[in-house]
């Protein structure tokens, strides 16, 4: 026991009952000899080599050469850096292709064919979102131990590489978190989802290509063979890269059922069942959207110069097509189904409109932020009023009287409740 | 050279993102306050809670668990903590959308149960066998 240890202690009351010295007079009464102890801090204090000092000793932050894991070789960290790398490029690449068909640039051209394409593109950005998750957790854990590197700031590059990190991270779990809030349609923030994961997309997206430049050259040695594994009571790097990789697997088998129809059943946390009406999910009701039909109901197709109104009896008796189409949502469950009503290009033909055009759909739906929505020319010739669904008239909540069914579209603008088309 | 130009990328994203947040924050109120909570609370809750609780939970599985079961246990644990950080936005809904017919309306608490009562069958399963095999050397 070292004498810094007994002052303010009277020899009688040391708990291991060593003699210690007198108490050193010259000093103030309530601190230690480097003046920095209360008194009754210090009596409440354990001895440094008592069992319950050490473990205080040890909740000190630590520092980066207290970590041993092999999970913290560099080795490890560039292993997985390659595939969160590739988790969040298919994620940026797929999400940018669902933001620019619903927010179409003048340039931008998305094909009607194949008619799953919408339907795969937004399955991968769903599914390697929710890869990325265990492969980001088990990457920092890989890179925790340089939080602590001291100095904390060494130069000014140095500076903008951690705020580049800090960005990187805060971007990732914004990226990741919403992502999957907004999959599960639950919403814990007032601001509009959309902007929100949008903008930081491109920071998270620059912060790595950032992060990758900086490291390169360790990345370089990292992605060497891993050799043979240093002894330690801790996990090897081995296992640690293969439960990591497990754990990715069992995170996409946990959900993929939302989208792949062969998982529905295995998929404990799919977000989508089949309980929805006609075996097809509804992502708005009928009754959400304060839609009641009248049988006063007539379907407008407003052409260049004229206007057609048909009423339901109208669209049944005209020539129908069915077609195997499914609907894939933004939040990336998907469903195929049988469908049957008229081409839209046919409805356009009618109301003398050329249906190489673009056409306006509106709702019945008072309010919403998709009670219109945009058919380009791409897609009027593939893309059905839908009448009847898997053999039966729609659903009040799929959209009876009728609705669009385009392919590879997101779910919503799928409009349903269609009251006008219009070719402007 | 490659380091530049994945640099140059990288920083004119990060600009065109940084203008595209900006225009987020300025627009509401909320956006700014809330947006900023969300993306500064990633890396804290990581770094000051989540990160520091596994590398605890690490140690005192290396303190208690013996030898043969450590892998197992550990892998156990990890696939539960991932598993379980997925299900909550699905368990816990305060701020969730009403229930439509078809999505989010299954029994997702059973469902977890079920995923972690398979996980720990196999964990058991796991160590048992590395066990026997540690005895039979």
């Amino acid at each position: 026991m070292t004498n810094d240890n007994t002052i303010g202690r009277t020899p009688n009351e040391s708990p291991t009952g060593a003699p210690g010295g007198p108490p050193d007079l010259t000093l103030p009464a309530s601190t230690d000899r480097k003046g920095r102890l209360g008194r009754v801090v210090h009596r409440l204090r354990p001895a440094e080599d008592s069992r319950l000092g050490r473990l205080i000793d040890r909740l000190q932050p630590p520092l980066e050469r207290d970590f041993h894991s092999p999970a913290h070789d560099k080795k490890v960290t560039a292993r997985l850096g390659i595939w969160l790398g590739v988790a969040f490029l298919l994620c940026f690449v797929t999400g940018l292709l669902s933001h620019a068909i619903q927010k179409p640039p003048s340039w931008f051209v998305w094909p009607a064919e194949p008619v799953n394409l919408y339907r795969l593109t937004q399955g991968v950005h769903v599914l390697s979102g929710i890869a990325a998750i265990p492969l980001l957790l088990a990457k920092l854990w890989s890179v925790y131990p340089r939080l602590f590197a001291r100095p904390l700031v060494r130069s000014l590059p140095h500076a903008l590489e951690r705020l580049s990190i800090l960005v990187l991270s805060g971007a990732a779990f914004f990226e990741l978190t919403t992502g999957l809030f907004n999959a599960t349609q639950n919403y814990p923030w007032g601001f509009y989802f959309l902007a929100a994961h949008y903008a930081v997309a491109w920071l998270a997206a620059g912060s790595i290509l950032l992060h990758v430049a900086v490291k390169l050259p360790v990345i370089r040695r990292g992605l060497t063979r891993l050799g043979p594994e240093p002894d330690a009571g801790a996990m090897s790097r081995r296992a640690f890269l293969r439960t990591t990789y497990l754990a990715t697997g069992v995170a996409v088998v946990a959900t993929a059922g939302t989208t792949i129809p062969l998982l529905r059943n295995v998929s404990p946390l799919s977000w989508r069942s089949d309980r929805g009406p006609q075996g097809l999910p509804v992502n708005r009701t009928a009754r959400a959207a304060g839609v009641t039909w009248d049988p006063t109901w007539r379907l407008e197709v407003i052409g260049v110069d004229r206007t057609v109104r048909l009423s339901l009896t109208d669209l049944e008796a005209l020539p129908q097509r069915t077609a195997d189409l499914p609907i894939a949502c933004v939040e990336g469950w998907s469903q195929n189904a049988t469908w049957t009503g008229i081409p839209v290009a046919d409805l356009m033909q009618l109301a003398g409109a050329d249906p190489n055009n673009a056409v306006h759909v509106t709702s019945l739906e008072r309010k919403g932020a998709y009670r219109t929505s945009v058919l380009p020319a791409t897609h009027t010739h593939g893309t059905l009023l839908a009448l009847r669904l898997n053999g039966a008239r729609l659903a009040p909540d799929h959209g009876f009287p009728c609705r669009i069914i385009a392919p590879s579209r997101p779910g919503v603008l799928q409009t349903k409740w269609v009251q006008r088309l219009e070719v402007r | 050279m490659i380091r530049t130009l994945l640099a140059l990328s990288g920083l004119a994203l990060l600009a065109y993102g940084a203008v595209l947040a900006w225009e987020f924050a300025t627009s509401r109120a909320v956006n700014a306050a809330q947006g900023a909570a969300w993306f500064l609370g990633g890396p804290l809750i990581h770094d000051g809670i989540v990160a520091p609780a596994v590398g605890l939970t690490g140690l005192v599985l290396t303190r208690i668990v013996p030898t043969p079961w450590r892998t197992p246990v550990a892998v156990g644990a990890v696939l539960s903590g991932i598993l379980t950080l997925i299900a909550i936005p699905l368990l816990w809904r305060p701020y969730g959308t009403a229930l439509n017919p078809g999505l989010h309306d299954r029994n997702y608490g059973a469902g977890i149960v079920i995923a972690l009562a398979a996980v720990w069958l196999a964990v058991v399963a796991a160590g048992v066998a590395q066990q026997l095999r540690t005895a039979r050397r």
